[in-house]
């Protein structure tokens, strides 16, 4: 027997142990899985799919530090892979480890929108990795807005106790330094309220959501009319409604979508400053 | 009015519910002028009130609007009719089934509910004469199963309104 020979019949047998490991998925017996996928891995260590899956059945039993380890592996063959690096945003997170969370994440959807823009698993990082950038905010406003707030009682009292110093060497035109002390109390309060105002959850504003899904843009695209659109909902469009565009009514092809990176900026420098924007529901 | 209609027989998909949430946080606090929501809990179908403008036919006349929302809005029209009794016009029929072409095939998911309303009030206002649509008798007779308006064959008598 020739080695080559013998290398397939390998691979048809590793491939064989995914189909069983990929069955006992399915019936959520994942110890049974794990073992098969093992198997598969021992013989063909270098198909990334076996990591992944093997992962995936980690995943299914919040074994963590296993997901870790088995997707860095499926990246070390295949660093396009969308499903690694997805479940490793994942698990670093769940270590809080919330900067390079994040990063994997947004790996995992550039690259799963070059595959497959409409995929569910597009909307399933996105969701993930919105949650995950939202809890970040929530946790970095609230210590902003304590350090903020007792900072403003720091100077209200450094002010009031300066103007008490004041009145005492001037005499007389007590009136007038009373309305100017209130005015200065006043303005410093305008200015912690203006600082705090990033974090202030309101509406996001219309140039930066779909005019069909009313979201703000995750993915948008420009046709030839000039009007933006979210990637998915617009083909979803031209597939169900017609080909046209919903705004100007011009025929439309798919082939004439052109993604609106100044739009996808802007979205992207809003959402930096205003954290309760990923709040998805 | 009575049952639910065909279309509207499934729930809302996430994607409908999602962007309904969004159009009533703008209606609240942006209402076409002239059209009054009648808050519900059901996201699914809206009842508007619609007060006729002023110096036209309609003035100070009042009628209610039924909205149902399909499983995949805004990638599908949803369906508008009136709650009889419909207003006299040549293009609303007594059973409250209105012809406008926004309605089924010109639908484009980029219109809303607010931008339905503004076109059905306009159609109203721009009408000169109170009266039903010639073949009146014999399309309510066809309705008569129960028939969704989005099921007609429309044929659009002019594109004025």
């Amino acid at each position: 027997m020739s080695p080559t020979v013998d290398a397939a019949a390998v691979a048809k047998q590793a491939e064989q142990l995914r189909q069983e490991g990929n069955f006992c998925f399915k019936k959520d017996r994942f110890g049974a899985a794990i073992d098969a996928y093992t198997e598969a891995i021992a013989l063909c260590p270098n198909v990334p799919i076996y990591w992944t899956n093997r992962a995936l059945c980690h995943r299914k039993r919040n074994d963590w530090k296993r997901v870790e380890e088995d997707c860095r592996r499926a990246i070390q063959i295949d660093h396009h892979s969308v499903k690694a690096h997805y479940m490793l945003g994942l698990a670093l997170l769940e270590r809080q480890e919330y900067a390079e969370g994040v990063k994997e994440l947004e790996k995992s959807l550039d690259l799963g929108r070059g595959a497959n823009p409409q995929g569910y698993m597009v909307e399933e990082i996105w969701l993930e990795l919105a949650k995950a950038k939202y809890m970040e905010w929530e946790h970095v406003s609230t210590k902003r807005s304590w350090e903020l707030q007792s900072l403003k009682e720091i100077c209200e009292a450094a002010l009031k106790e300066k103007q008490l110093l004041d009145s005492s060497h001037t005499k007389g035109f007590l009136d007038e330094n009373t309305k100017s002390n209130a005015e200065q109390l006043e303005a410093l309060s305008k200015v912690f309220q203006k600082a705090a105002e990033n974090d202030i959850p309101t509406e996001v504003p219309d140039y930066l959501c779909c005019k069909i899904s009313l979201d703000i843009f995750r993915d948008p695209v420009i046709t030839p009319g000039g009007v933006t659109y979210e990637r998915a909902v617009i083909l979803d469009h031209l597939e169900k409604v017609g080909r046209f565009d919903p705004i100007t009514r011009e025929p439309l092809y798919k082939s004439q979508l052109v993604p609106n990176l100044a739009i996808k900026e802007a979205v992207r420098a809003f959402l930096n400053k205003h954290g309760w924007g990923y709040k998805m529901d | 009015m009575s049952g639910p209609s065909p279309s509207s027989r499934k729930g809302l998909s996430k994607i409908a519910c999602n962007r309904l949430q969004k159009e009533l946080v703008e209606w609240q606090v942006n209402p076409p002028v002239g059209f009054k929501h009648k808050a519900t809990d059901n996201l699914q179908r809206w009842v508007i009130e619609v007060n006729g403008a002023p110096g036209t036919l309609y003035a100070n006349e009042t009628y209610q609007l039924q909205v149902d929302f399909p499983e995949h809005y805004p990638m599908e029209a949803p369906q508008v009719i009136f709650i009889p009794p419909a207003p006299l016009h040549p293009h609303i029929y007594s059973n409250g089934h209105i012809c406008l072409d926004i309605l089924y095939d010109s639908w484009s998911p980029a219109m809303t509910v607010s931008s339905i309303c503004i076109s059905i009030l306009s159609m109203l206002s721009s009408s000169t004469v109170k009266q039903r649509p010639a073949d009146n008798d014999r399309y309510v007779k066809n309705c008569r199963n129960g028939r969704s308006p989005k099921e007609t064959r429309w044929w659009f008598h002019d594109d004025k309104v």
